[in-house]
């Protein structure tokens, strides 16, 4: 089921009023009920897939606290291989062998291409790694195994962030079942506070750039470099709005029903570096990939050497995590090289500034550091939103050329859109600016009621009458 | 993936860590408990509660004020809209044609007849009612409308083109057939092709805010205030002052074998039943095959079929069918901006001809006047 769709829209009401009416005991089974319902709306049958590895990984749990040594081992390794699997099965096998017959075939082994026509389950990577925290946190020892199955099941199933994170952690969710949630208006309207600005980036912003970057990256060379040079904005764009509209949603959804998520995103454009840029985008898969995959390689605590190669190979997975593509791979890498560039020049670099009186806090070398950090991320995006690499190629080497600014609309995109899309990111970029500053809710909880119910109906009749309704999936759900 | 020497120091020494979370959280509380008498802060919370929910409830009830409110607002708009596509469908319903000669047909009608051009040789009133990305059986709903509340036309021209017998498979531009959807033959015309059309008429802005990417909604509400779309309909026809796309050679490189047009026997019928409808009436139908860019029929491997199909079922009301195929008009390709349609000094030349032939044949009277 999607959030912009008119089924959800009758789902959640009815949910939280279930929630809400029936004993405590009764919620968490209804919970864990809706999420099914939830998830079966994409395809009923992939229920059985999240069955298994809920059911792999909740024994596991328990197995890994009563045993020692290297049966305890065993059980960490058992459970992962077997969690991983399913990913790999349905996400990777045909990359992995398209690649394999490819390589084979160089060196004259002709190898049929194995045809294996599986529909990605939705999501399927998300849930995948937060059953894959519970397991590797209570070996650790940090996380006390959960006996109660449908507790479990629930926090791997929670429907607010089931198909698209955040990817929550045991410490932080599983508690939180137990607690008794009562309806408290100010927290439940802080919910639908949130859902309606994750709305207002989804449909408002996120959907109708996507018009305009879905034309242009479908085939690059048909388009001047204008146009290839806006496509690419769009998709910077496009993509944080889908995917932290998309986080803002789960996250106002499961706040409705009492339940408190991490935070994914901090306004990533705002960042004056890589670093500070991964600080703030998709915080719960870049602190998963940091605990789970960096620190266990070699972290920064083992030498220079061990540090370069777990820069690389968590940047490199992490890129491979988000779709089995080669494009995922290089924007993986891509950034790892940013990190790595950056780290080692960040002396010479504050020495440049120093030279020319460009001290850390002025205004113009702040903007020098957030512009160059937002060019260079547009790179990366050029990569990861290409369908190749030719592609890719393409616009990084044409999108400076052949400016035509009589050319600017496309097919799906016409020329009136242009406006409302800039004006929303503008719109967005003031928001998110004036929230750095001060509470935009507690200003906003400050005004008499008519007023700011004016202003809550306006935003909401801005989202419905600019929204764009094409049942298009959040980006994120493919991985 | 912050992955800084900084951030692991950041993360190891956070106070969130794992074993800190588990150990902040709050005692579990026994079910049993919650179950319990209820103390006086719970009533509380609960009178609290009440109200709450009364102000959420009130608040989406104002929303769902607003968007029933608006959505008259932007069909009253649309409604009161002369110029456009707008006016000539408000025209229609508000029964203020009444032409002689009525032009039916799809994009190819709307941009290929001038009715000022063709009244001023023939003398008879004439308006053209083609309707863009339609296929004919959303032409025979406008044409049922067009009847409903106008006096019948001494003569019909129904254009054709190769997709003349396919039925529609979406709808184009929804937005233009949403202010209408009252109308008995469009709402059915429209949920024929879409059935959940039922949603544009029934739940408030579905048809304008989720089907519509063109803010035809600013139009209504611009109309309400007395602003008028600029005009691009004169009589109903929709000139255009474009030039050679090349969208055709990328369709020819496309499709270097040809292409073969389907016919669907729904389309058929739809056909049929217009020329039925007009036959019982007793409005005389002229069938045309308007300007076809030549280079494109020649591509056209059935071509003659689909023709030959459209002659035998005119002929069988007694209907005549004129073809342009072999015009001089179709081999000049500054007469049109694709294949398919002609530009404005393409369609003032054809639709001078072919007034002067509706002339010659006796069809209409010839006035020709200044």
């Amino acid at each position: 089921m999607l959030f912009n769709s008119l089924e959800f829209a009758v789902f959640l009401p009815l949910v939280v009023g279930l929630y809400f009416c029936l004993p405590p005991r009764y919620r968490t089974p209804m919970l864990l009920i809706a999420s099914c319902i939830f998830y079966m709306a994409f395809i009923p049958v992939y229920i059985l897939i999240l069955f298994v590895t809920i059911t792999i990984d909740y024994i596991a749990g328990i197995y890994i606290e009563r045993t020692n040594g290297p049966t305890r081992r065993a059980w960490l390794i058992g459970s992962i291989i077997s969690t991983c699997a399913v990913l790999f099965v349905f996400k990777y096998f045909d990359f992995f062998t398209g690649n394999f017959v490819g390589l084979a075939n160089l060196i004259g082994w002709q190898l049929p291409k194995p045809v294996v026509n599986i529909i990605l389950p939705i999501g399927l990577s998300f849930h995948t790694f937060q059953s894959l925290s519970y397991v590797v946190e209570v070996y650790r020892g940090r996380q006390k195994p959960e006996y109660n199955f449908i507790i479990y099941a629930t926090y791997v199933m929670f429907f607010p962030q089931l198909v698209a994170g955040p990817i929550e952690r045991p410490q932080n969710l599983l508690h939180q079942f137990y607690e008794k949630h009562d309806f408290d208006y100010e927290r439940v309207t802080a919910g639908l506070k949130r859902m309606a600005w994750g709305f207002f980036k989804k449909l408002v912003i996120a959907d109708r750039l996507a018009l305009y970057v879905n034309d242009v990256y479908a085939d690059p060379r048909n388009f001047n470099g204008l146009q290839l040079s806006i496509a690419t904005v769009f998709f910077a764009y496009q993509i944080y709005c889908d995917f932290s509209g998309y986080s803002d949603i789960a996250i106002g959804g499961a706040q409705i029903l009492g339940f408190k998520l991490m935070e994914n995103f901090k306004n990533p454009y705002h960042a004056r570096s890589i670093p500070e840029f991964w600080r703030r985008w998709h915080i719960s898969l870049s602190t998963w990939f940091r605990d789970y995959v960096y620190i266990p390689v070699g972290g920064s605590q083992s030498g220079i050497r061990r540090w370069l190669l777990a820069v690389m190979i968590t940047f490199a997975v992490s890129g491979l995590w988000h779709g089995a593509n080669w494009t995922y791979v290089a924007w993986g890498v891509l950034n790892g090289f940013y990190l790595l560039v950056g780290t080692a020049t960040k002396g010479w670099r504050d020495r440049v500034f120093g030279l020319v009186g460009l001290h850390r806090e002025t205004f113009l070398r702040q903007t020098i550091m957030l512009v160059s950090t937002f060019v260079l991320t547009l790179l990366g995006w050029i990569v990861f939103r290409a369908r190749n690499m030719e592609d890719a190629w393409y616009v990084v080497t044409h999108f400076a050329q052949d400016w035509d600014f009589h050319q600017i609309g496309t097919e799906q995109f016409l020329l009136r859109q242009l406006p409302v899309a800039v004006a929303c990111i503008i719109l967005l970029e003031m928001a998110q600016l004036l929230h750095g500053k001060v509470s935009v809710p507690s200003l906003l909880n400050r005004l008499p009621i008519a007023p700011r119910w004016a202003l809550y109906a306006g935003f909401v009749m801005l989202v419905v009458m600019f929204g764009i309704y094409q049942k298009t999936q959040f980006i994120y759900f493919q991985f | 993936m912050p992955l800084s020497p900084q951030i692991e120091r950041e993360r190891d020494g956070a106070p969130t860590s794992p074993g800190n979370a588990l150990a902040s959280a709050p005692p579990l509380e026994p079910v049993a408990e919650l179950r319990g008498k209820k103390s006086v802060t719970q009533r509380r919370g609960r009178l609290s509660a009440r109200s709450g929910l009364i102000r959420i409830f009130c608040f989406f009830g104002l929303i769902v004020i607003l968007l029933f409110g608006l959505n008259a607002m932007i069909n009253s708009g649309l409604r009161r809209v002369t110029t456009s596509q707008f006016g000539v469908s408000n025209k229609i319903v508000q029964g203020k044609i009444n032409a002689d000669i009525v032009i039916s047909g799809s994009s190819r009608a709307l941009t290929h007849y001038d009715p000022r051009i063709i009244e001023r040789i023939t003398g008879w009133r004439t308006f053209n009612i083609g309707l863009n990305g339609s296929q004919t059986d959303m032409q025979l709903a406008r044409l049922k409308a067009y009847l409903k509340h106008n006096k019948k036309p001494k003569l019909l021209v129904q254009n054709l083109d190769l997709y003349s017998f396919l039925t529609s498979h979406e709808i184009y531009e929804p937005a233009q057939y949403v202010p209408y959807l009252s109308e008995q033959s469009i709402y059915a015309g429209v949920r024929r092709v879409y059935p959940d059309a039922w949603k544009w008429k029934y739940l408030p802005l579905y048809g304008f805010a989720v089907e519509d990417m063109r803010f035809s909604w600013m139009m209504g509400l611009k109309a309400l205030a007395g602003i008028q779309p600029r005009e691009d309909h004169f009589d109903g026809y929709q000139p255009r002052d474009t030039s050679w796309t090349g969208d055709f050679e990328k369709f020819r490189a496309n499709n270097r074998n040809g292409v073969v047009v389907k016919t669907e026997a729904q389309g058929l019928r739809d056909f049929k039943e217009l020329l039925s409808l007009c036959a019982r009436r007793g409005i005389p139908v002229l069938v045309v095959y308007s300007p076809e860019y030549y280079e494109m029929q020649a591509i056209t491997r059935n071509r003659k079929e689909v023709l030959e199909k459209a002659n035998q079922i005119a002929a069988h009301f007694g209907f005549p069918l004129w073809d342009y195929s072999e015009s001089p008009i179709s081999r000049d390709r500054s007469n049109f901006y694709n294949s398919q349609h002609l530009n404005r000094s393409g369609a003032s030349a054809f639709s001078a001809d072919f007034a002067r032939r509706l002339v010659q044949a006796g069809l209409v009277g010839g006035q020709d006047r200044p």
